[in-house]
């Protein structure tokens, strides 16, 4: 979190905002309306912006998203990839993580869909000072968490 | 094998925005930070959907309901707000939870809110409260979901050994729509050009002022790509034009057009509640539906999908696609401030409206996707002109005879 802090250093913060965002999709309804108009921040701004840097992205991946308010009414705003469990529902083509990991698996996936998710999480800005292994091993424990077992093969 | 999703870039994507908060109506200084290092030419995938057709947001019924409703209720109100139609228009309520949690778990208890369940969740600023160990954190979920389990799910995900202590109460869409409409201040684009919300009065009455009442559509006027946008009219247009506003949104750029002289605006959009803020505004600036008919276009706005019953719409205006069918070709001004994707994809689309030598414009592209655009429109376009401003671009072309 070293960026954003260093921002809190310059100005004084009002609030830490997270929403999760399609990409491309950012529209003034909730999640981003009620989150951003409490502050009343620019919300079509933000929209605008958002949709126009996430034009690179799968139309409608959920972007993880967090804002800075400031206290002047400023904001600036992060865009990261989406979360780890969502790509390991993806990879494992399943809408729900398992109610009770541990005691009954859902489905399985291999070493190397770990080390694909590992890779594209790594460029994002938060998880660059990871190694992959760290990477991996974190993602495994949040399989794990899921109730997706990871094998060597499938 | 893993579905490629998501090539993410090598850099955060990171930018600060400042809000229109001065009383001073002064074209903002906005310093945009742009940190976004080494090439971000990055594969896009798949079939791109343009701006969302509003399925899913405040759309459906082209209603506004823009009472000032009170702020967020009890939930010993609840019976009462939530009798209020669900999901689709401004009376529609969501929850709103306040959690008490030690300082140290928020960052862990806040992304696994967002895991299980919460559309957004935030922290005040931690530095206020310094001498507290616990702090309050709100997270926001739709109506309907199950905020017992998510926070507990998340609660145990976050590894917190204690159950943290929380309180639901709903708020309603259009306590939020309210605090934003009161930030909006009038702007002066260029000299002797204004763009003034609703409810406050114009600055320079001799000026020429382009009255906006937002509601949930784009186009206030502050934003980079509206005001090269209306740079854009204000030096074509001299008089007697017909234009066409792709994307109309709030409708600012039709009207504007108009104001400076454009015989007719014709507005389109794929969002409803833009059909609805685009009518109310033409109005609001004292012209005629006539002067400006606005259109909701399927999102997949090709000429020969357009559907040849008429009138779909409700309320203010005819959905006649034969009129706007046999438009094609036949304006002088084209103007689209919408995304890249869209820009792309509906290439064709955009520049077929305008007659041969017809002037189009495209914006609500970032600097760095002005060349994809140029490749993409240099194909239909001749002496293409790129303007920018704060990190914004705007394109500019002839069509080609």
């Amino acid at each position: 979190m070293a960026t954003l802090k260093d921002a809190a250093a310059r100005k004084p913060v009002l609030a830490t905002i997270r929403l999760i965002v399609p990409a491309g999709a950012a529209r003034p309804a909730p999640p981003v309306g009620p989150a951003l108009g409490f502050y009343r921040l620019n919300l079509m701004a933000f929209c605008k912006d958002f949709n126009a840097r996430t034009q690179k992205y799968k139309a409608d991946t959920p972007m993880q998203v967090t804002l800075t308010a400031y206290k002047d009414s400023t904001f600036e705003f992060v865009v990261k990839s989406p979360s780890v469990s969502w790509f390991l529902k993806k990879a494992a083509g399943i809408e729900t993580a398992n109610s009770r990991p541990g005691h009954s698996n859902v489905s399985s996936l291999t070493l190397r869909h770990v080390y694909e998710i590992a890779k594209l999480k790594q460029a994002d800005p938060f998880c660059k000072h990871m190694s992959l292994e760290a990477l991996c091993k974190s993602i495994i424990g949040t399989a794990n968490s899921m109730g997706i077992a990871i094998v060597k093969d499938l | 094998m893993l579905p490629s999703l998501v090539r993410a870039g090598s850099a955060p994507l990171r930018r600060v925005v400042s809000t229109f908060s001065s009383t001073r109506a002064v074209s903002p200084r906005v310093p945009y930070a742009i940190s976004s290092g080494g090439n971000l030419s990055l594969p896009f995938n798949a079939q791109p959907s343009p701006s969302r057709d509003g399925s899913s947001g405040p759309a459906g019924a082209a209603r506004r309901g823009m009472g000032f409703c009170a702020r967020a209720v009890d939930v010993g109100d609840e019976a009462a707000s939530s009798s209020a139609a669900a999901g689709s228009d401004l009376s529609a309520p969501y929850l709103s939870v306040r959690i008490r949690c030690r300082r140290h778990d928020v960052e862990a208890l806040s992304e696994a809110l967002l895991c299980f369940g919460a559309s957004s969740v935030t922290v005040d600023d931690i530095a206020d409260a310094e001498n507290l160990d616990e702090i309050s954190i709100t997270s926001l979920y739709a109506d309907g979901e199950d905020v017992d389990s998510s926070v507990s799910s998340a609660a145990s995900s976050a590894g917190l050994n204690y159950s943290p202590v929380y309180e639901t109460s709903v708020g309603k869409q259009c306590d939020w729509v309210a605090n934003v409409q009161e930030t909006y201040e009038p702007t002066e684009v260029a000299d002797g050009l204004w763009v003034v919300p609703k409810w406050r009065t114009p600055p320079d009455p001799e000026a020429t002022n382009i009255i906006i009442d937002p509601g949930l559509a784009f186009g206030m006027g502050e934003h980079p790509t509206t005001k090269l946008c209306l740079l854009f009219l204000r030096e074509v247009i001299k008089g007697g034009e017909r234009v066409l506003d792709y994307g109309t949104g709030t409708g600012v750029l039709g009207i504007a057009a108009l104001k400076m002289g454009a015989t007719q605006s014709t507005g389109i959009d794929i969002d409803p509640q833009a059909i609805t803020s685009a009518s109310e505004n033409l109005l609001l600036n004292g012209l005629h539906s006539n002067q400006m008919p606005v259109y909701l276009v399927p999102a997949n706005a090709q000429p020969s999908c357009f559907p040849s019953a008429i009138d779909k719409s409700e309320d203010h205006h005819s959905t006649n696609y034969l009129d706007l069918k046999l438009s094609r070709g036949t304006y002088d001004v084209v103007a689209a401030n919408i995304l890249l994707n869209p820009l792309l994809e509906l290439v064709e689309d955009i520049v077929g409206y305008a007659k041969p030598g017809g002037i189009i414009a495209v914006s609500g592209i970032l600097e760095e996707q002005v060349s994809k655009i140029k490749e993409v429109y240099s194909r239909y376009l001749d002496r293409i002109l790129v303007s920018e401003m704060d990190g914004w671009a705007c394109l500019r072309g002839t069509r080609r005879v």
